[in-house]
């Protein structure tokens, strides 16, 4: 894509003057994207590296279903833990729906990928590129491995999916590779959120609020993911087809997955997060987030899936709990975090004037 | 002002410094804890006054020849305040009068008698109406109101002649003391030419009803382009930036679908820069600036500005507000554009900005 030029000129920024919490801010932002972010674009990108192949794989019949199985739910991981970390190219231009489809209340991802198979469209990557994003990602991958009826290791529906299935495979892990070389790039988000100012932030303080941002709307968008299959949206009635991930129920996974991440970008790696830059003078506010953090991730420990959860009363007590855990963590960030960071979380983006 | 200036000029002359005329912005401003202002900086980030109003304000209408503008509440407030701006002091509360709101916009006639509102008549929701109000002895006195010949006008513009008005109607029904829409399943947004007495001059539409036209700017040469905010599905493309060129038909603006599908269906602010032949438009929920030539429609810029919320043409360029992060000015005259962020307040800027020389 032909980028428009923008070039920084700094000379008012350096009329501005640096001061000490810019400077700190400035050494956490970095710390976060060396340490905890771009480490999770890595993860997200060998993962995909290997769901492409795993996908050729199971094709040509050197890979069983378990095995395929277990390969997207690596890259399901994967891509659950960057949801925090969605600062920068992945978070613009709807580039997250190519990657993975949801909310999906109309079952969209299983009937669009049966109308392609329908029409007989030769498919391969670049068909695919030019499709809708309901069908490029995950959610159409594991629509192939788990809901395509019969069974899909039967040779002759194989046939029909495998082509679908390996350029999805091929097109997350061009995608997973073209985002990781725009973070490294010279310019790219990793310098961009380490040295100040420049394109994108005027400040420290710009870059530091982009992130909190991300990490609330992650933590919100974490709430909807499990309060919509809980009917908290719908009367209280169980709609466990709402759910992320329902046909591998990997939904508690992946929640677990974003949830460890936010905790990540809060503690950061070697202690340089944002909890660091919290003065003294919130001491008590640092250990409720992360007697939050515990609390709701503490939650996530278990081996029941979200499906056998909504199926019984007791079970429901419990993602009711997990729901409310995951409440206060989200609750903390929007509210005193970021009060206490200064940073203004919305104001004119959501007001419809 | 010619008098300022020669004075100003005797007094170069005599040797005595004076200060170098800096262009000031005008804008709703809140702070931290949720308070109201209507403020002036200087662009070298100098205040020029930040006077604490009871309700948020979203736009500002300049008086043509005196140092007085007018700030308007955003929808549904029911106050404009009319401030002086060299002494940076509040000179009338205007209240709306009973069963009507403001919109948030509002402009005023090159003569500067008159004042022009877009009003929400609240007994028949929606009803738009042009608020007639006389500037006589600084105060605003109500005259007069016609229809705006649509539903929730939002922005409105003067035409090049200084006599026509282009509105914005958003299409949009709200009641009284809300912003909750009624009528998304048949919305009705037009795009309408007036004369200020409220005749009819032309009524256009784009071609989503749910494509809600809010802002404007307007070229010297009677140009118009507008913004718009989209109701509808969000998997949907909608024509969020719209032109009508002279003697030419209202249209959508060629931007790229993959810029468009970024924006979330939401604009807030558009401008025209005359001399440079540019259109700047923000995206809040994009956190994008964008700059396109407004002839050959091709993309300058598309730059991350968080909640990136007004936008003024200034001598070089643009200037753009955020409602989270800090003013940043463009220079757009070269090949390459220059930004450089503005030492003014970070965060908290409405959605409309405007610049002014002096």
């Amino acid at each position: 894509m032909l980028r428009p030029k923008l070039l920084f000129t700094s000379l008012a920024a350096l009329a501005l003057g640096a001061c000490a919490p810019q400077d700190r801010q400035a050494a956490t932002s970095a710390a976060l994207a060396k340490g905890v972010i771009l480490p999770g674009y890595a993860r997200w990108a060998d993962a995909d590296r290997q769901l492409a192949a795993s996908a050729l794989a199971f094709c040509e019949g050197r890979e069983d279903l378990t095995q395929a199985r277990a390969d997207l739910l690596a890259a399901q991981q994967a891509w659950a833990a960057l949801q925090p970390l969605l600062v920068g190219p992945l978070a613009e231009g709807n580039r997250a729906w190519s990657v993975q489809f949801w909310p999906d209340k109309k079952n969209l991802v299983g009937r669009q990928v049966e109308q392609l198979l329908a029409s007989g469209t030769p498919i391969d990557l670049d068909s695919l590129a030019k499709a809708s994003v309901v069908i490029q990602g995950l959610s159409a991958y594991e629509y192939i491995l788990y809901d395509s009826q019969p069974e899909v290791a039967n040779s002759a529906r194989k046939a029909r999916y495998c082509p679908l299935l390996m350029a999805v495979g091929q097109r997350q892990q061009a995608l997973a590779a073209e985002i990781l070389a725009s973070w490294n790039e010279h310019g790219g988000m990793l310098m961009q959120l380490s040295e100040f100012p420049n394109e994108r932030y005027a400040d420290a303080h710009e870059a530091i609020a982009d992130l909190l941002r991300a990490q609330v709307t992650a933590l919100d968008t974490l709430k909807k993911k499990l309060g919509a299959p809980m009917g908290r949206f719908s009367n209280g009635i169980p709609q466990p087809y709402q759910a992320e991930a329902w046909r591998s129920d990997a939904s508690l996974a992946s929640l677990r997955a974003s949830l460890s991440a936010a905790n990540r970008l809060w503690r950061g790696a070697d202690g340089q997060g944002i909890k660091a830059l919290l003065g003294k003078n919130h001491h008590d506010l640092a250990g409720r987030v992360d007697a939050a953090y515990t609390a709701a991730l503490g939650q996530l420990q278990g081996e029941q899936g979200l499906a056998q959860l909504l199926a019984s009363t007791e079970g429901q007590a419990r993602l009711n709990v997990l729901y409310d855990s995951l409440n206060i963590v989200h609750r903390l960030h929007e509210g005193e975090l970021a009060r206490a960071l200064g940073i203004q979380l919305g104001f004119n983006a959501n007001d419809g004037d | 002002m010619a008098l300022a200036r020669r004075l100003v000029a005797a007094l170069s002359l005599f040797g005595v410094p004076t200060r170098p005329r800096v262009a000031l912005l005008l804008s709703a401003r809140d702070d931290v804890d949720g308070r109201h202002y209507a403020v002036g900086y200087h662009l070298n980030g100098r205040q020029a006054f930040a006077i604490e109003v009871p309700q948020r304000c979203h736009a500002v209408a300049e008086h043509p020849n005196q140092p007085v503008a007018l700030f308007v509440a955003r929808r549904p407030g029911t106050h404009c305040y009319l401030l002086d701006l060299q002494r940076g002091r509040l000179l009338q509360t205007l209240q709306a009068r009973p069963h009507r709101h403001f919109y948030g916009h509002a402009v005023a006639h090159r003569g500067g008698e008159w004042f022009y509102t877009t009003e929400n008549d609240t007994r028949e929701p929606g009803r738009g109406l042009l608020g007639i109000y006389r500037f006589d002895g600084q105060q605003l006195r109500y005259h007069s109101e016609v229809p705006t010949h649509g539903i929730g006008p939002h922005e409105l513009a003067w035409m090049p002649d200084g006599e026509t008005l282009v509105v914005a109607n958003g299409g949009i029904r709200t009641e009284a003391e809300s912003r909750a829409d009624m009528n998304l399943d048949a919305m009705q947004a037009s795009l309408v030419l007036m004369r200020r007495n409220g005749t009819l001059v032309s009524k256009e539409t784009l071609s989503q009803p749910m494509n809600s036209i809010r802002h404007l700017a307007v070229g010297g040469d009677g140009t118009v382009v507008a913004c718009q905010q989209y109701m509808g599905s969000a998997q949907d493309t909608a024509e969020l930036l719209a032109i009508k060129r002279p003697g030419n038909a209202f249209k959508a603006f060629p931007v790229a679908p993959e810029q468009l599908r970024g924006m979330a269906h939401y604009t807030a602010s558009v401008a025209l820069h005359d001399r440079l032949r540019l259109v700047a438009l923000t995206a809040p929920r994009a956190n994008r600036l964008f700059i396109w030539g407004l002839d050959s429609g091709l993309l300058r810029l598309q730059a991350y500005v968080p909640d990136c919320a007004g936008v003024a043409a200034v001598a070089e360029g643009f200037v753009a507000s955020s409602g989270q992060g800090r003013c940043r000015h463009y220079d757009c005259r070269g090949p390459d554009i220059k930004v450089a962020p503005l030492a003014l307040p970070s965060a908290f800027w409405d959605n409309h900005l405007y610049s002014r020389v002096g």
